[in-house]
């Protein structure tokens, strides 16, 4: 017999995972039950290169969750994660923002805001849109079946980032106050929303001994924690990952070589100290930014560059996607692979639906949201069970895992013959 | 000394013992430490092994020929186990019926010479420094790709030559790397806009070095691509495909073959010519009346001959690079990294 290896994943618990890919197709994966690899249950879209998808946005909200795509033909497309249906879709160049054309000049950051979300109830969005050349419009988008009257009064503000170089990242942070820009040749600066001006300016790092200076070129940025909007991480095209503190001065206070690949991804954890980085040569690692270190890599045959990390909100996990066309779950304390899932192809962005079935409220979001699957409505009992116990503040995350899983596998095995109870005196 | 005494005594005992039965036959020659004694012992069971592996052969056989002679389904023959058909299940592996698939082989670079859309033109550069059997590599590899150019190097930067083959109309870039003076790397950037491929080249044998080789003509030849079978191996495959122009000349004989195994990428370039059983049997007219039966049997049966026209070399896939080439900004599609490498049997392409 050949001898093979196979390392088992361990697979995930139940999560639902939205991802979007060059072909423009967005494709749902979930993990239903106890424990298992996810699978693609939903793909919407049809495949078409001209519609790859540049740019998303994730309102994860309980009620109403909204998913904008920026493709690459110009279009910006409001999406229902739920069932995939198209809400609105505008071309760019007709909401009158920019003279360019999408090919020209196309969006290089998205953000849907989910606390000015004042207009659900008229139908309203407001998008904050920037575009590699270095404009950025806040707009308000109707939702179709919104009134056209609401559409008319819609107010837009634009500002120009920078004359040159050329946009490459942008983050706002979780207040929903500042918002962040960066790219080739323009450094890191901060602009408040509100009243739409420019409040910091990041200045490029001393010369190193021998004089020589690196072209600014900022790949990856993002807040660091969600409190505070003066920290900021961010990656560069020279291999740096750097700590930026706007209260203290203009020049990174850290910055942290990362082998030799330029950062892609910077994605900040949920204690407000950790960032998960991803390399364009297929590296994920997390580090510390109180310190510096590397906390660790995360190893599992990542062949292509990461493109997209997604932090689940409750529940230690980490999705990665990029040109291997493989989504990973990790799990971000042990850093293992949870599992993988091969996608076909190249992806741009990874989302997590953290309300998927979860807490007490699933029954009432059952109705609001109409779910696809009616699988996931019959198990929302059990899955409950798993995620209280693997919400619950502990240390030792992955022991606790294994224990919540075994607990909830013997909750489910009383359940069951409770089920088979009710059933017999039913049928009595 | 004793106790090498002893040893040997014993392997003398094994030895004789060897030659009385088989039932004594469990002393191996590698517990014998007396080197004649040993290799006695082991020429004695590796006869004992060839005469059974005979009999089996000749058991099979006859089996096969009642099998034919009762007009039976004659026994299955058994197929070897090798490393490839053994190989990891893989999720990657291409399917005829994903639609996915189709839909990105329309929208990706090579498209539109793999639709005859436009004409493959290729630039072939070298390293900085080269020296002789890199040359010589490049006059057979311009005599193999039909359009292709060579421009000598100089000292300009990779970067710049992409922008000024992108002027030129340029469809891809195959850049030879020489190191001490022995050609070892090949590099493919498709152009405009990538993918750039980064191959490990061995095993170069140039055409005069092939034994009884061919002169190949100038005629567009015909492609033959095997086992790309992975998603990974089809773009890599519709990479080196678009190298090559899409309308081969079926009359001009000539062959390109990229074969594929293990993730080792053959070259090998032949010329073929089709010839008939019967032609070649009119020549000895004496042995055509001797072998009456056999001659009416194979008559009219056309069959191929080969003839190899060189180079020979072997391409292993090492990354491949999304966009055109920027080692320092670019982004990987795929790169070999030592943690890919836990078992022989899973492969990439």
């Amino acid at each position: 017999m050949p001898r093979t290896t196979m390392v088992e994943s361990p697979g995930c618990p139940p999560l639902r995972v939205l991802t979007t890919d060059v072909l423009g197709l967005v494709k749902v994966l979930e993990v239903q039950g106890k424990v298992g690899t996810p699978k693609v249950v939903e793909t919407w879209g049809s495949p078409d290169a001209s519609r790859s998808v540049i740019a998303t946005s994730f309102a994860d909200c309980q009620t109403n969750p909204l998913l904008v795509i920026a493709r690459k033909n110009g279009l910006i497309e409001l999406l229902s994660p739920l069932s995939g249906e198209t809400l609105s879709a505008s071309k760019f160049s007709e909401l009158g923002l920019s003279s360019f054309s999408a090919e020209e000049d196309p969006v290089a950051g998205l953000h849907l805001f989910k606390t000015k979300n004042a207009g659900l109830s008229s139908g309203i969005n407001v998008l904050l849109i920037c575009t590699e050349k270095g404009k950025a419009f806040l707009k308000h988008i109707p939702l179709k079946d919104a009134s056209p009257s609401a559409s008319t009064e819609d107010s837009c503000r634009n500002w120009d980032i920078s004359g040159a170089g050329k946009v490459v990242c942008s983050a706002v942070d979780s207040k929903e106050n500042y918002a962040l820009f960066g790219g080739k040749g323009i450094e890191l600066n901060l602009w408040n929303l509100e009243s739409c001006s420019r409040i910091w300016t990041a200045k490029p790092p001393r010369v190193n001994s021998l004089g020589i200076f690196s072209p600014t070129f900022f790949t990856a940025a993002t807040f660091l924690s969600k409190e505070d909007h003066r920290k900021i991480a961010a990656g560069t095209s020279n291999f740096q990952i750097r700590l930026y503190d706007i209260s203290a001065q203009r020049r990174p206070v850290l910055s942290i070589d990362f082998r030799e690949s330029p950062i892609r991804v910077v994605r900040e954890g949920l204690d407000g100290n950790t960032v998960y980085i991803g390399a364009g040569i297929g590296d994920l690692a997390s580090f510390d930014m109180r310190t510096g270190k590397l906390l660790g890599c995360f190893n599992g045959k990542c062949c292509g560059s990461i493109r997209s990390i997604a932090k689940h909100p409750e529940l230690p996990l980490l999705a990665s996607c990029g040109l291997d066309s493989y989504v990973r779950i990790w799990d971000s304390r042990t850093r293992r692979l949870l599992s993988a899932v091969f996608l076909k192809q190249h992806l741009t962005s990874v989302m997590f639906d953290s309300h998927f079935s979860s807490g007490v409220l699933s029954i009432e979001k059952s109705n609001s949201r109409k779910s696809s699957t009616k699988k996931s409505k019959r198990k929302h009992g059990e899955e409950d069970e798993i995620i209280e116990s693997y919400v619950s503040p502990s240390e030792d995350e992955a022991m606790e895992m294994k224990l919540s899983l075994r607990k909830s596998s013997s909750k489910k095995k009383k359940s069951k013959t409770m089920k088979a109870k009710v059933d017999s005196l039913k049928t009595a | 000394m004793g106790s090498a005494k002893r040893k040997s005594s014993e392997g003398e005992e094994a030895a004789e013992s060897d030659g009385e039965g088989k039932k004594k036959r469990r002393v191996l020659p590698s517990v014998v430490r007396n080197k004649e004694k040993r290799s006695q012992l082991y020429s004695v069971l590796k006869r004992e092994k060839r005469i059974e592996k005979r009999k089996k052969t000749k058991a099979r056989e006859a089996a096969e020929k009642k099998a034919l002679e009762l007009g039976e389904e004659p026994p299955e023959k058994k197929v070897p186990r090798t490393i490839e058909n053994t190989r990891e299940p893989d999720e990657t592996v291409c399917r005829p019926d994903d639609v996915e698939l189709f839909a990105s082989n329309d929208t990706d670079e090579f498209n539109k010479i793999l639709k005859q859309e436009t004409i493959p033109k290729i630039l072939i550069t070298t390293c900085r420094f080269h020296s002789t059997r890199g040359p010589a590599f490049i006059k057979e590899l311009l005599s193999v790709i039909p359009n292709a150019h060579y421009y000598k190097r100089g000292t300009y930067e990779l970067k710049k030559i992409v922008e000024y083959a992108k002027n030129r109309d340029f469809t891809s870039i195959v850049v030879v790397h020489t190191n001490r003076r022995e050609p070892d790397a090949l590099l493919i950037i498709n152009l405009p806009d990538g993918p750039t491929a980064h191959f490990k080249l061995s095993s170069l044998v140039l055409r005069k070095d092939i034994k009884n080789h061919g002169n190949p003509t100038g005629h567009k030849p015909e492609l033959v691509l095997n086992h790309f079978t992975t998603r990974l191996g089809h773009r890599v495959g519709r990479m080196i495909q678009s190298l090559f122009p899409q309308d081969p000349f079926f009359r001009g004989r000539r062959v390109v073959t990229f074969h594929n195994q293990r993730d080792f990428i053959f070259f090998r370039h032949h010329r073929y010519i089709f010839e008939t059983k019967e032609t070649k049997e009119e020549d000895p007219k004496a042995k055509a009346a001797k072998a009456d039966k056999s001659k009416s049997i194979t008559k009219g049966r056309i069959f191929a001959r080969l003839q190899e026209c060189g180079p020979r070399f072997t391409l292993k896939l090492i990354s491949l690079q999304h966009g055109t080439f920027d080692t320092k900004d670019g982004e990987f599609e795929w790169v070999h990294k030592a943690d890919m490498d836990t078992s022989r049997r899973r492969f990439f392409l």
